[in-house]
Parts: structure tokens; sequence; C-alpha cells
């Protein structure tokens, strides 16, 4: 018994490897964002190699939830204990988006110093463990 | 009952501890006795289990708000669904319902192969309990579904509305069973290691076990898509999360290794990767789940917040090295008996289809687990975004796609230029012509020209292959058409109902592509009486209702009257083309327990598109209501091609005539040798 392929595919086959490694690297240099707590984010804004958008996990301050009637999503402050973040939101948001609950924004720092969100999960505060997915709003 | 129950878990895992260890001895030692006490202990093992997911079933109907469980995923109010669905909601239930289905599996593999297989058996039935087992010491040390609370709740916190969905209630159950399924030929390919038995004897016993776990777990991907579409209210079903790709990366390797098993029926090659292929799509559905369970990369920090975390790193670490150091050991026996020799063969179509399989399932596994490895390694959590899977799925979706189309032409071995030519026109040029037609139809969009045209492609020659299967039976034997087709496809099932899987999936590619080339939002605020439009759908606002209203209930027909929901929606008529095409009711449900809200859209299914419609909120001092459209074109038929996709399966898995024989024959050796 000889070697198991013929020289045309072990050609071919090393052609699709290295294709898929070219694709698979520039796709993924591409879509790399830092996920942070507020704390976090507001320490390294600025000083980052990872462009400007970022992922922000923390949980919505009660009260702090702002809705216009007629428009699209919410302005609200989220924090992590210590630090805050005001952001705006501009899509539908998710039911879980409540006052406390558990919130992930991605986005970027608009001029205003308030984080234009384009994306907004949110998991339902305490007693629901939100299963299998947290709700998605894109 | 939770006591019972706790003892329960406690007796069945010593019964499966001692299945491990009585079933090992007993192959070392060729004892008859310890390998059927060992499956005795498989089956009243499954006997305990069962009895256990009973009394918490019991727990949960009889309001028994002391035990912990129940108080925090069921409540007095919750309809009987979802009080069945409850033992799911959580962690602990999950895991108790996840070794339930486990031991089902066992215990039906034993039972069909009492009297077969006796040289593996041993080795199934250790590797099956030693996962078992895993499982018992994790539902009885780790996340105990039966714990007591010291002071019991008048109530009890009740499930999340959004998982009050009738799809949502079947998903988990599918993911799991599809996930534990796989488990079978794993457990059949570590004793063909073990055994040193590496025939084809592993993968046909556990052939129908992976292609039912192939498509269940295939199915509960697309009911999870499904219940993402219409109970969460953002237009969309599939979003890259974590837990969506837990579940899609061993479907991949499963479906590459559907495939390449038939080289190795064939051609006795490719013996070591389907090995590995199984392996890895068992390890894969054991990260799967505890992506799943721990939620370990959707939050910020995950080390610290999961405690069941080290432990499955540890099983999983282990499993992978007694397999992988198995299949090493066994490599020189492994070798190929034959060689690929042209590059235009169907073996070869066989080849790239894997590779790219297998290098979609690492992108995703990547993609998925980038988070964790860069916290690991770097201290900060870095993510990838839903574009990188795009990026990189449709390419490969593309080449896979164009696999299909042309591997039915190409012969085994090597084709013949002539043939190919005679074979290829008719899918040739249905794909130009279908590739015309977009762009004549005004189609600008390159991936929606390539996907539509290549899947277009692939079912003429698909459709061309039943067409010459079953004039060449009619020519031999001088059937008539119709006639001639049935016996073709009930001499191969498998063949035939694979054919008819890739049609469904073709369906499904395009349903993706029109519903994400072509999609539309709107969004508008209006007063009664004024209309917003999308595509050329046009929608005028009447009035808004509220339950109990009997057309509001009725509109919403998959949701289970709950007494304890209030609902308020707004009536739209809706328009298509100037033309009346019904009444939309797009809401919201508000839940007293909880003072949640859950977002209850509307939608106008039809095969060409859906117009799908959410109300974001009322303002009753303006009596305006804020509303936003999606036109989802052709999306239907992702789900019309899944329903093709099971049908398809279920054909698979049937008996072949040639089965049949096959084990008539041998039976019958059997009966002469007996005899003599």
């Amino acid at each position: 018994m000889a070697k198991p392929f013929s020289m045309k595919i072990a050609v071919s086959v090393i052609f699709l490897v290295a294709g898929f490694a070219v694709l698979f690297g520039v796709g993924f240099k591409g879509n790399l964002v830092y996920y942070l707590t507020v704390s976090e984010y507001l320490k390294k804004s600025g000083t980052s190699d990872l462009g400007e958008n970022f992922r922000i996990n923390g949980n919505v301050v009660p009260g702090s939830i702002e809705k216009r009637s007629g428009v699209l999503g919410a302005r609200f402050v989220m924090t992590d204990g210590s630090n805050r973040l005001p952001v705006l939101y501009a899509k539908e948001t998710p039911d879980t988006f409540v006052d406390g609950s558990e919130v992930v924004v991605e986005g970027s720092m608009g001029a205003d110093g308030i984080f234009a969100a384009h994306t907004l999960l949110a998991k339902c505060p305490s007693k629901y463990e939100a299963q299998n997915r947290a709700a998605t709003a894109r | 009952m939770p006591d019972f129950g706790t003892l329960c878990l406690l007796i069945a895992l010593a019964c499966t501890g001692w299945a491990v260890i009585a079933s090992y001895n007993g192959w070392r030692a060729r004892s008859g006795e310890l390998i059927l006490s060992a499956e005795r202990a498989v089956y009243a093992a499954w006997a305990l289990v069962a009895l256990a997911v009973l009394s918490l079933e019991y727990c949960i109907f009889q309001d028994r708000f002391d035990v912990e469980y129940v108080a925090s995923y069921s409540n007095r109010a919750l309809p009987r669904l979802y009080k069945v669905a409850a033992l799911w909601a959580g962690q602990s239930g999950s895991i108790l319902f996840w070794l339930f289905i486990l031991l089902s599996y066992a215990a039906l593999v034993l039972l069909l192969n009492r009297r077969r297989n006796r040289l593996l058996m041993p080795i199934v039935t250790t590797t099956l309990s030693f996962v078992a087992t895993f499982f018992l010491l994790l539902v009885n040390f780790m996340t105990r579904p039966f714990v007591r609370l010291a002071v019991a709740p008048p109530d009890g916190g009740g499930m999340n509305p959004q998982l009050q969905n009738p799809f949502m209630a079947i998903h988990p159950p599918c993911l799991y069973a599809g996930y534990v399924g796989l488990t079978v030929p794993f457990a059949f390919a570590i004793a063909a290691l073990a055994t040193g038995s590496l025939n084809e004897t592993w993968f046909r016993t556990t052939r129908r076990f992976t292609i039912l776990s192939w498509f269940i777990l295939g199915t509960g991907i697309l009911l999870g898509g499904w219940w993402a579409y219409v109970e969460l209210g953002w237009g969309g079903y599939w979003a890259w999360d974590p837990v969506e790709n837990a579940s899609l990366i061993p479907w991949l390797t499963c479906t590459a290794f559907l495939h390449s098993v038939m080289i190795e029926e064939r051609k006795k090659m490719l013996r070591v990767w389907n090995l590995a292929l199984v392996i890895m799509s068992f390890e894969l559905a054991i990260l799967g789940t505890f992506i799943t369970r721990s939620g370990v990369i959707s939050s910020v920090h995950s080390f610290t917040k999961s405690d069941v975390g080290p432990v499955f790193a540890g099983f999983l670490g282990l499993s992978v090295l007694v397999s992988v150091g198995l299949l090493i050991y066994r490599l020189p026996d492994l070798k190929s008996e034959n060689r690929l020799d042209s590059f235009v063969s169907r073996e070869s179509t066989f080849l790239f289809n894997n590779l790219l399989l297998v290098g979609a399932a690492f992108a995703v596994l990547w993609g998925t687990l980038f988070p964790i490895l860069s916290e690991a390694v770097r201290g900060v959590k870095i993510t990838v975004g839903p574009p990188f899977f795009n990026e990189i799925m449709v390419p490969i979706a593309f080449g896979l796609i164009t696999l299909a189309g042309i591997c039915p032409i190409i012969a085994w071995r090597r084709a013949t230029p002539r043939k190919l030519l005679e074979r290829i026109q008719v899918p040739f040029w249905s794909l130009l012509g279908g590739a015309l037609a977009l762009i004549l139809g005004g189609v600008r969009d390159v991936y929606a020209i390539v996907s539509f045209s290549l899947c277009v492609f692939v079912i003429a020659t698909t459709v061309m292959e039943f067409y010459w299967g079953a004039r060449a039976r009619q020519k031999a034997t001088g059937e008539r058409a119709l006639a001639a087709l049935r016996s073709l496809v009930d001499r191969n099932k498998r063949r035939y109902g694979g054919f008819i899987v890739h049609m469904g999936v073709m369906l499904i590619i395009i349903g993706i592509t029109g519903s994400s080339a072509f999609k539309q939002d709107r969004t508008a605020s209006l007063k009664r009486g004024e209309s917003f439009s999308v595509g050329p759908y046009t929608m005028r606002f009447e009035d808004m209702v509220s339950s109990p209203d009997p057309g509001a209930a009725a509109h919403h027909g998959d949701e289970t009257p709950n007494q304890n929901s209030e609902f308020q929606g707004a009536r739209l008529a809706v328009f298509r083309g100037g033309r009346p095409a019904g009444m939309l009711v797009p809401g919201q449900n508000f839940y007293s327990a909880g003072q949640t809200t859950s977002t209850e859209v509307d939608i106008l299914h039809s095969l060409r598109e859906d117009l799908y419609l959410i109300l974001i909120g009322f303002d009753p001092r303006e009596g305006r209501a804020t509303l936003k459209a999606y036109l989802n074109p052709l999306i239907n038929w992702i789900w019309i091609g899944g329903a093709v996709v099971i049908a398809g399966a279920w054909l698979a898995m049937l008996p072949d005539l040639r089965d049949r024989k096959r084990e008539a024959e041998s039976r019958l050796r059997e009966a002469e040798r007996n005899a003599a």
C-alpha cells in the first residue's frame, strides 16, 4: 500500500485548507470586540488597540429608563456597582429590558458622552434564570 | 416525594457505577455472569432515574414549593404543558432529564443487542454507564434537583414568560435527545477500538441511531430558530448566539460522519477519520450541553460564575484522553485498504465535503470559545461578532452546495468524461437558466444570485438522479414509471432518503438567502386610521384591543390562555397591493406575577414572504401606537425545507430491502450452524 491519496488530491486539499485559513484569518481579525464591565470600559476606552467598538456588561440603574412616546428605543444608565455609563439604544428593546436587569450592550461612545449601542441583550433580574439564551434584540 | 427522588438517584448511581466495573471486568475475564449483571444494572438505573423524573414532575404538579427547584421554576398558575416543561427549565432539572434520555438510549441499545454484537457489547455497556455515572454524580452532588428550602414560599417564581411557548417546550428535549443520541455511536466506536474488532460492525449497528440523533438535533435547531422568530420579536431566527452555535457544531461534524462513513463502507478508507469524527461529535455534544447549561460564554467573567464548569472540563478532558489514546493505540490496525486515485471521482467529492464541514465546525467552535480562551490567556474577554460567522459560513456553504450538486453526477472511482457530460446537461442548463431569470427579474445581490442558482442546480441533479434511476429500472424490469420509481426508492432507502434530505436543505438555504438578502423593515407611529407600508404591504391602524377579547385571543392561537396575564394589542388591517390581506393584532402580554411583559408579535405567513408586526408601545394620551414591521421574503421555506429533511431522514432510517435480505441470510446461516 502506497500513499492513500494521489498528488492532485493532496495539492487541492492543501489549496482548500490554505483558502480556508485566509478566509478565517481575515474574517476573524475584522470582527473582534472587547467584552468589559462598565468600570473596565471607562478605564480602557481610548487606550485600546481594538478600535471604537465595545461590548459592555452591567445592570440597568432602576428608574433610569427613559422612553419617549413614538420613538424607538430608550435612554438609560447602566452600572456595575461602582461606575455608571449613560446609554442610548435606538431600536426596539427586548421584554427582559427592565429596571435592574442585567444588560450587555455593544456599540461605541458618542461625541456627547453617551454610549450609542447598536445591540442590546437583556437578562431578567434575579429569579428568572434566562434559560437557554438571553433574549436577543438586534 | 422529594426524598424518594433523592434516594432513587443515589441507588441509580450505585447501579451505573457497578455496571462500569462489572462490564469491564466481565469483558476482561470473559465472564458472562458479570456482563449480564452489568446490563441488568443499566436497566435498573433507567427505571430509578425514570422514577426520579416522575417524582420531580409530581412535586411540580403538587406545587411543592418547599423544593427549591419547584419554587424557582413553577408556580400555581402555570398551565399544565409548562409544568411538564418546568422539568427542563433549570439547570439541575435539565441535567436530570439529559440523564434520563441517556439511560433510555442505553437501555434501548442493550435491549436491541441482547443477542447480537456480543463482542462489542460489554465495552458499549461500560462506556454508556460511564457517561451516565458522570451525570449521576452531577445530580447527586453538584446540582441536586431535590434540594429543600427551610421555608416554603406561598407561590413559586414561575417560568420566564418567553419560555411559555409550545415550541420552547419541545425545543430543549429535541436538542438533548440529539446530543445524547451521539453517545451511542461513540460507545460503539470506543468498543470497536478497545476490542480491536474494527470492521464495519460498529457503524452498521449504530447507523440508525446516528441518523436519528442527527435529525433530532437538526429538528431541535430549527425549532429553536422558529421559537426565536415568533417569540423574541426581533424579526430574525438565528443570531450566532453561543447556545445556538453549541448545537450547530456537533451537528456539522455528525453530518460529515454520515457522509464519510459511506466511503468506509464502500472502499474501506477514511477509517481513522470516521472514528475521529464520531469521537469529536460526542465530545462537542458534551461541550454543547455544558455551554448551554452554564452560561460561561455570555457572562463577562465566567470562571467564577459556574460551579459545574471545572467538573465538565475534567470529564471532557478525561474522555478525550481515553478516546484519542485508544485511537492512537489502534492506528496500525486502521490502514486504509484502498487508495483515492482520481481527482474527479465521487470519493474525492466526499473528501472535500468532509473538509468543508469540519472546517465550518472548527470556525464556529473557535468563534464561540474565543471569549473564554482570550480570558484565560490575556485576562480580558474578547468576543467575535456575528459578521465573522457569516463571512466564513457563506463561502463554505456555497462550496458544500456545489459539491452536493456535483457528487451524484460523478461516478465512484473514476468518472468518464462522456457520461459526465451527458449527466450534467439538465442541471447545468437549469443553473444558467436560473441565474439568468434572476438577473432579468431584477435581482442584483450577487450572493443571492449565486445561492439561488446553486440551489436550483442541486435540485435539478437530484431530480435527475431519481429520473435516471427510475428509467434504468423501467428498462430492466418493464415496470411502469411510477412503479419503477417506487421500487427504486424502496430498494435503497438510505440513498434516496439522503437525496430528499439534500432537497430539503436546499429549500432551507433558499429561505435563509431570501430572508437575509431581501429583508426590509419600517417603523411608524400611528394614530387610529393612519397607515404605513413596507414592501407591497400597507397596514392601517384600526383600534386598540385588550383581552379577554375573544378575537385577539383566537388570533394568538399559539398562546395558551393564561389566567395571570392580560393582553393589549393593536388591530391593523393589512392590504397587499391595495387588496385586503387580513388582520394582524400585535400586542403585549402583561404578567401579574413578576411584573413582566412579553411582546406578542403577529405574523401574516405566506409562501412568498412573511409580514411580521411588533407593537412597540401605545401612548393613550395621544392615542398613538408605535409599530415596527419586518418583511421577510421566502422565510417559510426554511420550515418547509425542515419538514422535507425530516421526511427524507425517516425514509433513510427505514430498513432496506437489501438490509432485510442480508439479515435473513445471516439468520439462515446461524440456524444452519446451530443445526450442525
